[in-house]
C-alpha cells in the first residue's frame, strides 16, 4: 500500500525559507492553472471541446456500466453571423458570454455545459433519459428567448436551436458519432425555422421495447380457461 | 454461438418475481441428474440469492468471493449430489445487483471455465429486467421463460422476451407455465403468450411444459429438499421430469 502524497510541502530538514520548495510550490500552482486552462474556453469560461470529448467518453462508459442513458444537447445560436457582421465581433463575443452565463443559471448541477466552437454549445446530461433531456433543452431555449443581450442603447434579442439525443447501453457508438447523430437533430431544428428543440419524438413517446397498449389488450383478450 | 465443448447453457428467467424460477432451476437440475447428466446450478440473483435456501446449503463461498476475493472458482462450487453442483451467490449485497461490463466479462470467463466438466448449466436469474438479468439471459444458449397463469406474470414474461428479442436479438425461448391445474391450461396459456409474440414480434417461443399446483412443492421447500427427490411421484415432480426429458431432446 502506498500512502497518498501529502498535499502540503514540508522541508525534510525543517528549513523555513527553502527556495527549492518555493519553486516546487510555484510549479504546482502553475500546473493546476494550465490543466484548468487546457479544459476551458477562455471567452466564456465554459468547458472546451477537448473536455467535452473526455467527459463524453466517461459518461458513455458510465452508461455501459449502469444502463442509465447519457443525454446530449447540441446548441447553435440563430443568425449569429448577422450579429457579428452587423453589430461587430465585440458584441458577438459579448453575446456568447451572455448565453453561457444565462444557461449556467438553468442547467442542473450534474450537467456539463461546453462551448463546442464558434457559436455552438453542447450540454452533456449524465444519467438522463430523453424526456428529461428535452425538458432541460426547452428550459435553455426559453431562458435565452426571454433574456435579450442588453446593449447601450437598446438590446439584442437572441435565440438558439437545439438537437437532443440519448446514448443507450446497448448501442455501439463513439463520442464523436454520438455528437454527429445529435447534430442531425440540431440541423432539423434549424430547418424547421430555428428557436426550437428537435429530437426523435417516437423515442420519447414509446421506447422501442415498451409493451404497447395493443400488446396489453392482446393479453386481456385471452379467454382464461375455467377449471 | 454454441460451443461444441462445455455444457448446454439455459437461463431460467421470468420478469415477474414469485413464479417459481429458483424452484424450477433446482428441481430441473435434479431431474436432469436423474438422467445421468452432470448439472451446474448458477445462482444468478447476485443481490438476493436463494438457491442455497431451497437446498438447505450452508454457504461459505459465493460468486462474490470469487469476483472480489480471488477465491478459486472450483472451491466455490458446492457438490450437492452426485450429479449436481451449485455456484451460490450472496444475499444482501446491493452493489452486486448490477455488475459493470468488465465484471460481467470476468464473470463470463469464470463461469465458462467452471462449466467445462458439466453437461448442463442452469442459470437462475433475479426478477425484473435489470442489467444483470439481461446479461445472464444473453450469456446462455437458451432462455427458459417461466410464467404463472395470471395476466401479470404473462405480461412480464412478454415484456422480458420483447426486450431480449429487440435489443439483443435473442430468439430461442422456451416457455414453462407454472401453477396450472392441467396440461390443457398450460397449453392454453402458452398459446396466448405465443400468439402475442408471433403477432407483434414475429417470434414463436417453444412450449416446454406446464407444472401443476401441488402441495408437495411447498412441503419439500420447507424441508429444504428438491420436490423431485422428496415426492418424485407427485404431479409437480412428474411434470419436471418431463421438462428434463424435453430439454435433453433439445441438445
Amino acid at each position: 500500500m502506498t500512502k497518498p502524497a501529502d498535499p502540503t510541502l514540508d522541508c525534510p530538514i525543517g528549513q523555513v525559507e527553502c527556495s527549492l520548495l518555493q519553486e516546487i510550490r510555484g510549479l504546482r500552482t502553475e500546473v493546476e492553472q494550465l490543466a484548468r486552462l487546457s479544459q476551458t474556453d477562455p471567452l466564456t469560461g465554459l468547458f472546451n471541446f477537448r473536455y467535452l470529448i473526455d467527459a463524453l467518453h466517461r459518461e458513455m462508459e458510465r452508461t455501459r456500466r449502469t444502463g442509465l442513458t447519457t443525454g446530449l444537447i447540441m446548441i447553435d445560436l440563430d443568425h449569429f453571423k448577422y450579429v457579428n457582421d452587423i453589430r461587430g465581433h465585440q458584441v458577438g463575443n459579448r453575446a456568447l458570454q451572455w448565453c453561457a452565463a444565462r444557461w449556467l443559471e438553468v442547467v442542473r448541477k450534474i450537467d456539463v455545459l461546453c462551448r463546442f466552437g464558434g457559436e455552438e454549445f453542447t450540454v452533456i446530461l449524465p444519467a438522463t433519459r430523453l424526456a428529461q433531456a428535452v425538458r432541460v433543452a426547452e428550459r435553455l431555449r426559453e431562458k435565452l428567448e426571454i433574456s435579450p443581450l442588453p446593449l447601450n442603447p437598446g438590446e439584442l434579442p437572441l435565440t438558439a436551436s437545439f438537437g437532443v439525443d440519448v446514448f443507450r447501453a446497448n448501442e455501439e457508438l463513439s463520442p464523436e458519432t454520438f455528437v454527429e447523430r445529435t447534430d442531425g437533430f440540431l440541423l432539423a431544428a434549424k430547418n424547421q425555422g430555428r428557436n426550437r428543440v428537435c429530437y426523435e419524438e417516437s423515442k420519447v413517446l414509446r421506447p422501442a421495447t415498451e409493451v404497447t397498449p395493443d400488446e396489453r389488450i392482446a393479453f386481456f383478450a385471452t379467454r382464461w380457461p375455467r377449471e | 454461438m454454441m460451443d461444441s465443448k462445455g455444457p448446454v447453457k439455459l437461463c431460467i428467467t421470468s420478469g415477474k418475481g414469485g413464479v417459481g424460477k429458483t424452484s424450477l432451476t433446482v428441481n430441473l437440475a435434479y431431474a436432469l441428474a436423474a438422467n445421468q447428466k452432470r448439472v451446474l446450478i448458477v445462482d444468478g440473483d447476485l443481490g438476493l440469492a436463494n438457491v442455497d435456501v431451497l437446498l438447505g446449503l450452508s454457504v461459505d463461498r459465493t460468486i462474490r468471493d470469487v469476483l472480489d476475493g480471488g477465491v478459486d472458482p472450483a472451491q466455490a462450487v458446492a457438490q450437492v449430489s452426485a450429479g449436481v453442483g451449485v455456484l451460490p451467490a450472496s444475499s444482501g449485497v446491493p452493489e452486486l445487483v448490477n455488475l459493470g461490463p468488465e465484471e460481467q466479462d470476468q464473470l463470463g470467463d469464470l463461469l465458462t471455465a467452471i462449466m467445462v466438466p458439466y453437461d448442463y448449466a442452469l442459470l437462475d436469474t433475479a426478477a425484473g429486467i435489470g442489467p444483470s438479468v439481461l446479461w445472464f439471459n444473453t450469456f446462455t444458449d437458451h432462455n427458459l421463460v417461466i410464467t404463472g397463469p395470471d395476466p401479470a406474470s404473462l405480461t412480464d414474461a412478454y415484456a422480458l422476451i420483447k426486450v431480449l428479442h429487440r435489443d439483443y436479438g435473442r430468439d430461442r425461448f422456451h416457455v414453462v407455465v407454472n401453477f396450472v391445474t392441467s396440461e390443457r391450461e398450460a397449453v392454453k396459456i402458452y398459446e396466448s403468450l405465443a400468439g402475442v409474440t408471433h403477432r407483434f414480434l414475429n417470434l414463436k417461443p417453444a412450449y416446454l411444459g406446464g407444472i401443476p399446483r401441488d402441495t408437495s412443492v411447498i412441503q419439500a421447500a420447507r424441508s429444504q429438499r428438491p420436490f423431485v427427490q422428496q415426492s418424485p411421484a407427485q404431479p409437480a415432480a412428474r411434470a419436471v421430469f418431463k421438462l428434463a426429458e424435453r430439454i435433453i431432446e433439445l441438445a
